[in-house]
Order: structure tokens, then sequence, then C-alpha cells
């Protein structure tokens, strides 16, 4: 803590005793920055420019927004909201768009947690996802109308059951339609917290300079804030603390959202490690898209001299343990349903892995291990800026394929109060309407995002400041190595 | 991580660590022999079970399996603290695992040859096992006749993976020793001298020799991890793979039981560190800071397995299967079980975490101490409430149900020799290597260094990648 | 000489409303496959041998109690869940429908209890003792089990295997020790069934339906139009299809069913529901 403290003046330090050409070396250990003072000024430059390429993405994702508003109204209007089966597609869309943006703060807090210097660049790439947890929201109103009741309304005698397997029993107050949204704005809440935590130091850097509405914003918000030791300590508690909450909220509202509007969709799917699959698949995607959204403004918006290579070196070794881990569980759940062959375990594997869906089945599997392992395992490939993106690339892919079919599998499974899948139903194809309803969810995601990075530049300052003065090249007996310092 | 600390002398820590090789205490004996007492007490009622039959137990017809089975799977998690503290906290370079490394893989060592005798004397006719995972070359199984092992049995998994596991971790004891073998060799005559010499293979210290030993070290923690993840996960299948038992058959038992492995193994390290610390006077080297780091790995851990588990009971309520709802009823709500259950939940997770949460508690060894003992009861007791009540209440047909297991002296007996046989191995081979790494004590001296910023002092260390 | 080796697909079917839960098939099987003697310390230690048990449940309410039987025995599932957790191969699936315990592989994990939904998988846990006087009371045809080795009910193997030598390998009379005549089946089917009336005739039943004073337990071939379990068979092959295409059974108008049937396992022995009083007319 006492290295933020002192940070304003010690800043050249570290940075003095580094040498150029390290950080495009063969060794990604370190990476060089301009002077603060530059880099403070270069990023509130490209906060407010608008180039050409961006703002072609932002009218492209904003048409891709419209066309799913559309494709909601029709689907809507077409067939209602008492039918979840319709509405598979949709509820996909809502749990790919999910997925990313609630485990993509957890790379920022997860690796503040562990004190890794690398993370510092990733940071706020990572924490903006919180803006699109508004998005999120008004996504999931219409899941909640979708949801069918946990009391079953005309029970067949002796064939049905009186009220569905649920997470939430016998169905208390407000279950699960209340804590289901108190769980979703909880996150997205608690998600912005953290992004003004973390980005208070800046914006008091920035307030001066700012113009219009971005400065009138950073005035305000930072208004308190002098980097006084108490001001830094508060913060810092407040960002581990928020992050602990926020980690424990996420854990519980993926397993709320993956069992509700998943798992018990089909009848007597029973499968506890459902929702640590789908919390890894989360992290697994949303540490892989805030990788593209580095190697493209690495590559294209400027951000050449901040990004350096050991954020995608180190982020790489996580995320092929994340990707081991994904195959780990999957195989942990499909080994107990092969070897159990009880009807409904038969039929579920036959329904979400073979028969109906085992197209998007093999293309998951593919998409989400395969692909990124092969990458992955090749060190030249995760030493290069590319190979970890394009693993995080075809991650979101396999996201989605998964999304598609657990989620549209979960839709149209049929009698939700059956007491199992006693036979396998057909898959469900996506019609025009449901096009426009996947692409249009996510490009309202990315268009928020966009809208985002014109608020507060993809860089968190301080934390790159501060991760300068921990680091250094000295001379060891013959060479010259890295020295890494550690607080505490 | 060694914070305000100067360095240590070559010749002090060679001096220092060698103790317990070189100048054996006088108490050395007298240990081994009361534990070795105990050892024979267990052989002794593992022969009369095999020699009377399992009618010794306390087993009957729906309990088929009980504390030799929990045992087994103890054993196995404990083995999981070695390749937990050596490979993975090496490849994440965590400076603070040095000390711990070596003792952690020789638990794992002894763990793993403890814990699979246990299957052995649990089966009915121990001297026809040679059929199930003993397929030595001159035995006569059954090839000609053309009966293989049945590999779809997650028994034919299990040992194949354990013995995996043990064989790897001897070869990752045994390259990470050669540097020490080589002081050793150095530092004895007569016998000891040759043995020595043998088991150092012709160390000199050359570079070259340096890296090879490196790149064997860090491609054997790649290669054993795979491992390590699919022995719990495997002895989990056991279970898991039984659809019979409605509250084994969960498809979160793999990584749930790996978690919790780690769990109880990095604590019974932990222990083991401070049991070391205490009777070899290693306190320059097993420090209050790696002691703190352990602790607050476990507080991660602890979480991590508190949520696999709320998993678990959750997802058993949630099926609402009659015949599970009875066995979490017997788990829950009938005694002894509610009064194991609880006890089992809060020495496992509430009572530890309790501990480790403040900074000075975790520096305390004596508390430190108390929540990893607890933890390790609590998780003895957790896979024999998994076990045993899963087994009373198995089947659907109420007919039957309900029966107590009460184990007998002779499985009592037994459990208790196998601590002993752990102990005492632990403390025979502290007679013949170094239970601290030596070379990996002086590469941190070499490599630990500090960082001026403002005026404050951070501890920091050269990285070589 | 006739040595036309049938391919049999045995199969037990347990008229649930001729049982009256006499035990006398328990005793008759204890007799024939030399079971240990059940003392009261064995059922004190939850340790007794029931090949064979009848279970009796309760149903309603003082005074309107009404005791309900049901014998279990091995299922001799198709799919049965103790056959692929054993690591040696000691129980297996022969392909005439019965499941096999081979007594000399075993090694005792006892995993095969653990598995077994029906509870009825038995574990030598003593050396077996039979009263002096009960010694030469052991059946020869059967094996005397060891202490540490899992065993149940094997649907009387030894009859069943003697029965086909004598009946269709060497095509005596066992009665009379004629040698049956042989004639080519008019069609490829024909010969090769077995003849029932003279397979009960000789012994060669499962001691329990042998002894069954009610004939509540029908055993023979499942494929064998002329024998009792045939149509029992067919129409509980055809409703467990029928259930796993998703369509509807009302299960009100069938009195077939298998034990546990969502398990999947697939038994070889069917059960017949108790035919209520009144029941007749709901139909």
């Amino acid at each position: 803590m006492a290295a933020s403290e002192s940070e304003h003046l010690h800043h050249g330090v570290a940075h003095g005793e580094s040498h150029g050409g390290i950080s495009g070396g063969h060794y990604p250990g370190m990476w060089v920055f301009p002077n603060p003072r530059v880099m403070t000024r270069e990023m509130a430059a490209k906060v407010s420019a608008m180039p050409q390429m961006f703002t072609l993405g932002l009218l492209l994702t904003f048409a891709l927004l419209v066309l799913g508003v559309v494709g909601f109204v029709a689907r809507a209007s077409a067939d209602g909201f008492d039918d979840r089966a319709p509405w598979g597609y949709y509820m996909a869309t809502f749990s790919f768009v999910f997925m990313v943006t609630s485990a993509a703060p957890v790379a920022a807090v997860a690796f503040r947690f562990t004190k890794s210097h690398w993370r510092r660049p990733l940071s706020r790439v990572s924490e903006l996802f919180a803006v699109v947890g508004i998005f999120n929201i008004i996504m999931f109103i219409p899941m909640m109308m979708i949801l069918p009741p946990i009391l079953n309304p005309n029970p067949v005698q002796g064939h049905d059951l009186e009220i569905r397997r649920t997470i939430w029993f016998e169905g208390p107050i407000g279950a699960p339609h209340a804590w289901d949204l108190a769980g979703v704005v909880g996150l997205a809440v608690t998600a912005l917290f953290i992004l003004y935590l973390s980005a208070v130091p800046d914006m008091a850097e920035a307030r001066h300079t700012a113009t219009g509405f971005r400065g009138w914003l950073y005035r305000t918000l930072s208004g308190h804030w002098y980097g006084t030791k108490r001001q830094w300590n508060a913060q810092k508690a407040g960002l581990a603390m928020l992050g602990a909450f926020y980690f424990m909220t996420l854990i519980f509202v993926h397993f709320i959202i993956s069992s509700d509007y998943a798992q018990s969709m089909i009848p007597g799917w029973k499968d506890s490690i459902f929702p640590v699959f789908y919390s890894l698949t989360a992290f697994q995607v949303a540490l892989g898209l805030c990788l593209v959204i580095l190697y493209v403004m690495r590559r294209w918006g400027g951000f050449q001299e901040y990004y350096g290579k050991s954020v995608f070196w180190s982020a790489s070794k996580v995320q092929l343990g994340l990707t081991l881990l994904w195959a780990y569980h999957l195989f942990a759940f499909f080994i107990t349903y092969w070897f159990g062959r009880l009807v409904v375990e038969q039929n579920i594997i036959k329904y979400l892995f073979a028969q109906s869906y085992g197209g998007v089945f093999v293309a998951n599997l593919a998409l989400s291990f395969v692909i990124p392992f092969l990458l992955l395992l090749w060190n030249p490939v995760r030493r290069s800026a590319w190979g970890p993106p394009l693993a995080g690339v075809s991650a979101a892919l396999g996201a989605l394929m998964f999304s598609v079919r657990v989620f549209v599998g979960g839709a149209n499974s049929g009698n939700i109060y059956e007491a199992f899948l006693n036979h396998v139903p057909a898959a469900a194809y996506p019609d025009i309407w449901d096009i426009f309803i996947v692409v249009g969810g996510i490009g309202g995601a990315a268009f928020i995002y966009l809208v985002a990075t014109k608020i507060f530049p993809l860089l968190s300052v301080w934390e790159v400041k501060e991760g300068a003065l921990y680091q250094g090249m000295r001379r060891f007996i013959r060479g010259e190595y890295l020295v890494l310092a550690k607080p505490e | 991580m060694q914070e305000g600390r100067t360095p240590i002398p070559y010749r002090q820590i060679n001096r220092e660590l060698l103790f317990s090789i070189l100048q054996s205490p006088k108490w050395f004996p007298i240990a081994i022999i009361i534990l070795g007492l105990i050892v024979l007490g267990g052989f002794s009622a593992a022969g009369l079970l095999v020699n009377k039959g399992f009618g010794v137990t306390g087993l009957n017809r729906p309990v088929m399996w009980g504390f030799f089975i929990t045992n087994f799977v103890f054993w196995i998690g404990i083995s999981h603290a070695g390749v937990m503290l050596s490979a993975i906290l090496r490849l994440s370079k965590a400076e603070w695992r040095r000390p711990a490394t070596r003792a952690a893989e020789i638990l794992t060592v002894f763990s793993l040859m403890t814990a699979m005798m246990m299957p052995l004397i649990h089966t009915g006719r121990p001297w026809r096992t040679i059929y199930w995972i003993y397929t030595i070359p001159f035995m006569p199984y059954d090839y000609a006749r053309g009966i293989w092992p049945n590999v779809r049995s997650p028994l034919v998994w299990d040992p194949s993976a354990v013995y995996t596991y043990l064989t790897s971790s001897i070869l990752f004891v045994l390259v990470a020793l050669i540097p020490d073998f080589a002081v050793l060799r150095d530092r004895t005559t007569g016998m000891n001298h040759r043995i020595y010499t043998m088991l150092a293979m012709g160390w000199r210290g050359n570079p070259r020799q340096w890296k090879l030993q490196i790149i064997a070290g860090v491609l054997l923690s790649a290669l054993i991890l795979p491992v390590f993840v699919s022995v719990h996960s495997i002895v989990s299948w056991d279970f898991g793979m039984a659809v019979s038992v409605k509250t084994w058959h969960s498809t979160i038992f793999a990584p749930y039981f790996v978690v919790g492995a780690v769990h109880s193994g990095v604590s019974a390290v932990a222990f083991v560190m401070i049991i070391l610390r205490y009777i070899y006077g290693w306190q320059n080297y097993i420090r209050p800071e790696h002691i703190d780091a352990l602790g607050r790995l476990l507080i991660v851990v602890a979480t991590g397995w508190f949520y696999f588990f709320v998993m678990e009971i959750l997802f058993g309520f949630y099926g609402r299967e009659a015949d599970e709802l009875a066995v979490r009823d017997l788990q829950f709500m009938q005694e002894p079980w509610n009064i194991w259950m609880m006890v089992f939940v809060f020495t496992t997770y509430f009572l530890p975490v309790a501990l480790w949460l403040p900074r000075a508690f975790r520096r305390n060894l004596w508390i430190m101490s108390v929540a990893c003992i607890s933890v390790n009861i609590g998780m003895w007791l957790e896979r024999f409430i998994i076990i045993v009540p899963g087994l009373q209440n198995k089947q659907v047909f109420t007919f039957s149900w309900y029966t107590v297991y009460s184990p007998s002296a002779v499985e009592w007996t037994i459990i208790g020799a196998t601590f002993a046989l752990v102990s005492m191995l632990m403390l025979m081979i502290a007679r013949v290597v170094p239970l601290i790494p030596l070379y990996d004590i002086k590469e941190y001296e070499v490599l630990r260094t500090e960082v001026k910023i403002g005026r404050v002092t951070v501890p920091a260390v050269y990285r070589e990648d | 000489m006739v040595t036309n080796r049938i391919d049999h697909k045995w199969g037990m079917v347990v008229d649930l409303d001729r049982c009256t839960g006499c035990q006398a098939c328990v005793v008759a099987c204890q007799a024939e496959n030399n079971l240990p003697i059940n003392t009261k310390e064995y059922f004190q230690q939850r340790r007794a041998y029931e090949w064979i048990r009848i279970e009796r449940y309760w149903e309603g309410e003082f005074p309107n109690v009404k005791a309900r039987f049901i014998p279990i025995m091995c299922q001799h599932c198709e799919n049965a869940p103790c056959e692929p957790v054993c690591p040696v191969f000691a129980t297996y699936h022969n392909d005439e429908g019965l499941n096999v315990q081979v007594y000399n592989r075993c090694v005792g994990t006892r995993y095969c209890a653990n598995n077994c939904p029906y509870q009825v998988r038995f574990f030598n846990w003593w050396e077996p003792k039979w009263p002096e006087r009960l010694r030469n009371q052991l059946n020869p045809d059967v094996t005397v089990r060891s202490r540490g080795v899992m065993e149940r009910c094997s649907f009387c193997v030894q009859r069943i295997r003697r029965g086909e030598i004598t009946v269709e390998r060497r095509g005596v009379e066992p009665l009379t020790g004629e040698a049956i005549p042989y004639a080519e089946p008019a069609t490829p089917t024909q010969g090769r069934y077995l003849n029932y009336q003279r397979m009960k005739e000789g012994n060669f039943l499962p001691a329990c339906a042998q002894a069954c004073p009610t004939n509540a337990l029908m055993f023979g071939e499942q494929t064998d139009p002329t024998g009792p379990v045939f149509k029992y068979f067919e129409k509980a092959n055809e409703q467990y299809d029928k259930v796993h295409h998703g369509e509807y059974v009302d299960e009100s108008k069938t009195r077939v069913y298998r034990l546990l049937e969502e398990m999947a396992t697939k038994p070889n022995v069917i059960y017949l529901k108790k035919v209520e009083e009144g029941a007749g007319e709901a139909h």
C-alpha cells in the first residue's frame, strides 16, 4: 500500500532501470510504457477521438441492436410469452451476453487479488464490461415472463409433478423472479461500483484537462479525490472487498440463472456440476474476449505501447488452465451420466450431446476445448499477441454454442412437469427472428461497450504506473534479469 | 516473502538442514519404537481379519464399505498436497513454496502407499487381489483364458491412476533430491557415503546438470498435474459411478473430491511443517511467513471446497427423489449423523477459516496447528458421512433399510495404525533425506533481492522468465 | 442323437396376486443352494443370506391394514449395474439372460453389492459352517463359497444346466429315462423350444419356482410362445418401448411391471401387480 502513496514522486525509478527493446524481445516478462504524464494525456486524446473505424463499428452494432429489437417484437407478437419453446434462442442470447458481461470484471478482481503484475493493462478492459450490465438487466425482464410457474397449473393425477423440479423447492415468496432479478441487478450494480472505485484516480488525473460531458462527469465523480494515503488505502480496501463480494455474488447468480433457465427446464436433469461448468465457461469466454479487445486496440487502436506482450503470455496460461478445466468438468459430468445409464441420463445425453443437439455439441467441444487447447499448447502461439485472442474468439463461439445447446434445449424439452425426461425431444432450429435476436443481443452489448470506451479510456493508468514501481531490470551475475517485487 | 532477514550462509544451511540426518536426536529410537508397536498392532489386526474373515469388522449387508474405504480416500486426499505445493506452486512461481515442497512430496509418497494398503485389507480375499491390480508377468493370471481385468470398472481405473501417481511422485522426489544427495555424499563416510554416491548419480553441480535438473523438475511438474487431477477424480468415481447409491451418483464428485483433497492435504503439510520446525529446530527456514502464505492459500481452497459442498447438497435436494431425500434426511436429521454432520461442517470450514482470516492467527503456529488438525478431522468425517449413510439407506425398497454400522476394534486398530505408519515413515525418512530442500533454499537466498520504492523496501526476486 | 443346443433367454414372472408370503421359496432356495444357516447371530449382525426374500409392507391405517408381499431375488438385469463395476469380471452376463457369478474370480471388493439397487447380493462375512448332521445335506451340484466371496441368486443355474443336458442334448425323458424320438422340426423355430412340462417334472426349474405352492413364481423362456412367461415379457417389452418413445402408458390398465424401471436395468424378472378388490369395475 505504501507503494501507491509515493508513486507520484518515484514513478521514474523502476522505469529508469528498464531497457528499451525488452518488451518486444524474446521474453515478455515486462512491459515498457511512456512517461506517466504522456500516458494520461494520450488516454484523454484516445477517449475523445472518434476514428472512422470506431464510428463504423458504432453504427454497425447499433444496426444490429435495431435488428434484435425487431426480432424481439416480431417474436413477442407472434408467440406471446406463455410458451417458453419459441424463446429458446432469446434465452441462449441472454445467457451468452450475461456470461461474458458478468464474468469479465472477474479478470480484474481475481488477478488484483493474487497481486499479479501482468494484469495491470487488462484491468480496465475487463471492468468496463460492468456498463453492459445495464443491457443485461433489460434483456432479463422478458426472461422472467417466459419462466414457467413452479406449481403445476393443471396436474394430471399420478402422472405429472405438482411442483416442478427447481432450486427454489416449494417456491418461497418471490422466487424465482425476485431473486433472479435481484441477482442480475445486484451484480451489475456491484460491477459498476468496482469500475467507479477503480477509475477514480484516473478520473481525478484527467478532470482538469477533460472538457464537456466527460469533464463534468470526471469532476463530479472524483471531486473528493486528492490521492492521500487514506484515500488510497480506502480505495484498495474497497476494491478488495467489492471484488470478493462480486465474485461470490457472481457464483451465486450463475448458479441460479443456469439452474433456473437451463437445468430445471429439462425434467429430471439433476446435474450438480452444471453451475460450476456454467461459471467456468463464463470465465473462459470472458477472459478470451478481454484479450480480443486488448489485441484489437493494440493492433488498430494505438495501444501498442500500453498492452505489452506479458499480458497475453500470462493470461494465456490462465486461459489454458480454464480450457483444461472446462474439458475436465465436462468429462466429470459425462462419465457420471454415461456410467449411470438411468433412463433420464441416457435421454439427456442423447438430447444434448448425441442426437438432437449432437452437432451443436461437437461444435461446442471443438470451439471451447479442442481449438483453444491446440492453440495454447504451443509456446510460440502463447507468446504472440494474436494467439491467445484467437483462442478467445474460438472460446466465445464455443460458449455461444454451449448456450444454444443448453438453453434452447431446455426451452424445447416439452412438458416441464414430467417426473423425468423419458424420451428424446427433437432439436429446435432458429428461424429468421431468432437469428435477429441472437445478432441483436450480441450487437447491442457490443454497442454499449463501444459507447463506454468513449467515457473511460481502456487503460487503468494508476495501476500501470504502480506496476512500473514494482519491477525493473537488474544486472545479475552475467546477464540482465527482471526483478519483480511483491508487496506483503 | 521472508521479510527483514539477513541472508543465511550456505554452511549454516547445510549444517542446520542436515541435522536430522547427521546428528540424530535422542528421542528418535523411542519414537520409532512406540510408533512401530502401534503399526505392529495394526498388522496383527489385519492378520486376524484375513484369518477369520470380514465378520470381525462392523460391516454388514447394506454397509459394505466403511472405515477402510473412508481411510483410503482420506490418505489419497492427503497425498494431493505434494503436487499442489510442488508442481502447481512451482509452475506459478510462488516463492514461499520452497521450504514446504520436499516434506509435501514425501508425505505424498507415504500417504499413497498407506492408502493403497486399505483396499487390499478391505477385499474379502486379499490373497487373490493379484488378479485385480498386480499384473506381475510371472504370476499365474488368467490371461491364458482370455480374462483380463474389467476396464469398465472404476476399481481398475483407480489403481491405475494411483500407481501412476505413486510412480511419478517418487520420480519427482528423487529428481529433486539429487543435488541434496550430492551434499550428503560429500559429508558422509563408509557405507552411507557409498549409498549416497549411488543416489547422487554423479552430480557435480555443473551448469548442464543444473539445467537438466531444472528442466526435469518443470517437465515433471507439468506432466504430474493431469495425474494429480485424475487420481482423486477417479477415487471420487468409485462412488460417483455407483448409480444405486443415490448420494454418491453426483456429477460434481470429481472436482469436489479434488478440492477437498487439496484442502486436507495442504492443511496436513502445514501441520507437518510446524512439527518439523519444532522437533528439528528449523526456525530459520520454516518461518511464520510460510505458514501464513499456506493459510491464505487454504482460505481460498476451503471456500472453493465449500462451494462444491453446497452444490452437492443442494442438488441432492433438487432432484426431489424420495430415495435420495431419505438418505439426506438420515445425514442431516437423524442421530448420530446430524451431529457428525455439524461437527464435520464446523471443523472443515467454519472453524479453520475463522482461524485463518486474521493475519496474527495465521502466524501463530499453535492456532495454525489447531486449524489444520481440525480440517483433517473434518475431511475424514466428510468421507465417512458420504460413504456410510449413503449405503445405509441406499435402496428404494424400504424393507431392509437402516442398519447401524458400528466399526469394530479391528477396524479402529487398523485406522490408528495407518496414522502411526505415516508418522513413522516420515520420521524414518528424515534420517535419510533432508526434509527441506537445501538447494531450493539456497537458490532463494541467491535470487532474492529488494526494491526500494520511496521510503519503503519491498522484497523482490529475480525472475528468469 | 439330438444335439441342438438351444439359445435360451430365461426369465421369471412373479405374480403378486398369487403370492401369499408363505416363504416356501426362501426355504427351498436355502436348501438347494448350500446357503449357511441364518442363525440369530447372522440376523443381528445384518449379515443373513437371503437369495430370495419376501419383503412385507403394511398398507393403510389400523384397522384396515393390508399386508403386501413381494418376493425379491436377483433380477438378472440385462444392463446390470453390478457387472461393469467388478474389476475382475467375477460377475458378468451370459447370453442366456443370466447374471453369472464366478466365485473363483471374486476378490471381494463388494462394489457390486453397493451398486445393486435391489439389494440382492450377499457377502460371505465368515467361513460358512454347517452343523455336523447337515453335512450330507449339501447339494453336490453347488459350490460351497468360502469367506470373502460375493454370491447371489443364480436362477438355480445347476438345475437349468442339468435340464439342458438331459432334455435337450441327451433327449431323455427325465422321469422314465426313455429316449425322446427326434423329429426334424417343421419350422426352423419349432424345435428350438424346451418342453416345460418336462422341465418341471424333472425338477429342472429353479427351486423357488418349483416350491411355490400357488405358482406365483413362473420360470421359463422369454421368447417361447408355448412357455408360461412369454406373454408377460412381450407385454412388458412393448410397454418399455412405448414409454421410451414418449408415449403415454396408463399404468392403471396394466399389471406388468419391472422393478425400478427408471434405472434402465432391464431386469429379466417381471412382476404382475396385485389385483385389487373391486378393481374389476374400473376396467
